[in-house]
């Protein structure tokens, strides 16, 4: 009851409020000018209706005024009743987390700066090679080599019969081979030129899409060669020599033809956490798993 | 979708196979396995209603939670052919509106129920077979995810089942994959090693419909040994189309 009351008030100034910004427009406006006496004297009979409206209406915003009542409670204002509330720095416990964040934004930034140093002077970095001036005289012309030569040297290598190759283009020159290795897994290699840059291995029953060649396998065991793969790939990068390290790469993939069928040649078992020896040695191909291999 | 081995458990004396079902479940979580949900195969045969001239056949229907929207189903003519079938769930419907030919034998709806773990790559489900509520044995199965063909994983299965079992697994591979026949182009069946296959969800569920087969076998033995005459009318029908049955070879026909 009370509320309504208050809302038909609210209207009621909201009205006068719109009456009085009426009849000052109008009067801004004022005539058209040409001092005609008949406009003139409708000008004039306007305005005073309009004045008159403001003033019925001002009589009725005092009369629901007056019948307005004090509320007995305080009204319910949901979320708005915060708006109002005095903020102060001791009740919101701002203060340690503003010290935690700026120590945080601290940490960060000393932890990128490292990060960058480091970075700069990468041995590993593989495809440009910024640190030797040596190297920017006599570029190595590695990674843009004619399309054609990595689909020859690929034709080159003596695959065994279980083992088929495809390859396509989807970044221009740079090629992708889908190698299948017998019924055991897939192997996208993506080329840069003829520099391997990255390898993604799954199972033999999983999807790799042309579109995603960077989706992990779903298996612990492919994601672990896929682990031991990237390691491979850089210990057979040659930028002297690119063409060998492609062939010995693609023999050391090979002998994961045997993955799930060779017990690991330290230990003798096959299972070891739940994997097959995942790793075949850089030099003799032959299988360990990963915990044995250093052991 | 991977290679899938089934091996059942023998039940030392005096043992009981909730006892066995949660030893061998404490030594997974030991080795590291994490529990992975439960799981469920059933198997329900209908047989065909006699009609003169026609040897009876049966159809065995079996659902595996695995593989949760489909049924497998299976049509034994007695003749040492079976035609499988996957479908979508809605087949159950079907079998149940064709009751004027086909007739579901109640007494022998058999399942096999338990926990399932996850180590690795593996999956391993502890089944507890029962028949008509009562518990008929333990029933272990192996899959190896990673990979698509018994020969190139065996070795690796049958170490994790022995160890993990603590029992003795023949080096051979499972009966049921080297005794598979096919028909080849002379029209000649021919044994079919069907280890270097590709792997399929309905080598599973023939495998478990082999077990299964043999299960409800050696309760008919007993109770005809009792003397009782039991086994009803499925008795000579079940046995009808196992007639080499000894050693669980017995579905070995595609």
């Amino acid at each position: 009851m009370i509320m309504d009351k208050l809302n038909v008030t609210l209207t009621a100034v909201k009205n006068l409020r719109s009456n009085v910004r009426q009849c000052f427009e109008h009067l801004a406006d004022g005539t058209d000018g040409e001092g005609v006496e008949e406009s003139r004297n409708k000008f004039v009979h306007e305005f005073q209706e309009k004045y008159n409206n403001i003033n019925s209406q001002l009589r009725e915003v005092e009369q629901l005024i007056n019948g307005l009542q004090v509320p007995p409670t305080a009204y319910h204002l949901g979320n708005t009743t915060y708006l109002a509330q005095e903020t102060s720095q001791d009740r919101q416990a701002l203060y340690p987390q503003l010290v935690n964040s700026y120590k945080w934004i601290d940490k960060v930034h000393d932890h990128s700066f490292l990060a960058f140093n480091n970075l700069n002077q990468n041995t590993l970095r593989r495809s440009y090679n910024y640190c030797s001036q040596k190297r920017q005289r006599l570029p190595f012309s590695s990674f843009n080599n004619d399309p054609d030569h990595i689909e020859k040297l690929l034709s080159e290598i003596n695959y065994p019969t279980h083992t088929t190759y495809k390859v396509f283009r989807p970044f221009g020159s740079n090629a992708v081979a889908i190698v299948t290795i017998a019924n055991v897994l897939k192997a996208a290699i993506v080329f840069k030129g003829v520099l391997i840059e990255w390898v993604t291995v799954k199972g033999f029953d999983e999807q790799l899409d042309h579109d995603d060649l960077w989706a992990e396998s779903r298996y612990e065991v492919f994601r672990k060669v896929q682990e031991h793969t990237h390691s491979a790939m850089l210990h057979f990068y040659s930028p002297t020599l690119p063409d060998l390290a492609v062939k010995s790469y693609m023999t050391w993939l090979n002998s994961h033809y045997k993955l799930f069928l060779e017990p690991c040649k330290r230990c003798g078992k096959f299972i070891a956490n739940g994997l097959p020896p995942t790793r075949r040695d850089l030099r003799t191909l032959e299988p360990f798993h990963e915990e044995c291999r250093n052991c | 979708m991977g290679v899938t081995v089934l091996q059942p458990y023998p039940l030392p004396d005096g043992k009981s196979g909730a006892h066995i079902i949660d030893l061998l479940g404490k030594r997974l979580l030991s080795l590291g396995a994490t529990h992975a949900g439960q799981f469920l195969v059933d198997c329900e045969t209908f047989i065909s209603t006699p009609q003169h001239g026609a040897p009876t056949r049966a159809v065995h229907v079996l659902h595996n939670s695995e593989y949760p929207a489909s049924t497998f189903s299976m049509i034994d003519n007695g003749t040492g052919k079976q035609v499988s079938l996957v479908a979508d769930n809605i087949f159950d419907l079907l079998m149940l509106k064709m009751t004027a030919t086909f007739t579901s034998k109640k007494q022998t709806k058999i399942e096999s129920r338990g926990a399932r773990f996850e180590y690795g790559d593996f999956v391993i489900k502890l089944g507890s077979v029962t028949m008509m509520e009562h518990f008929k044995g333990i029933l272990i199965e192996i899959e190896y995810r990673p990979c698509v063909m018994l020969s190139y994983c065996w070795e690796m299965i049958r170490e994790m089942l022995q160890g993990f079992l603590g029992i003795n697994v023949a080096k051979e591979y499972p009966s049921y994959f080297t005794t598979q026949t096919i028909i080849n182009a002379m029209g000649q069946q021919q044994v079919h090693p069907k280890q270097n296959d590709i792997y399929e969800p309905m080598d599973t569920v023939k495998q478990y419909l082999e077990h299964f087969t043999n299960y409800r076998k050696h309760v008919q033995m007993h109770t005809a040994m009792g003397g009782t005459g039991g086994g009803g009318v499925g008795g000579p029908v079940v046995m009808g189309m196992q007639p080499s049955s000894v050693g669980g070879a017995g579905m070995g026909r595609a």
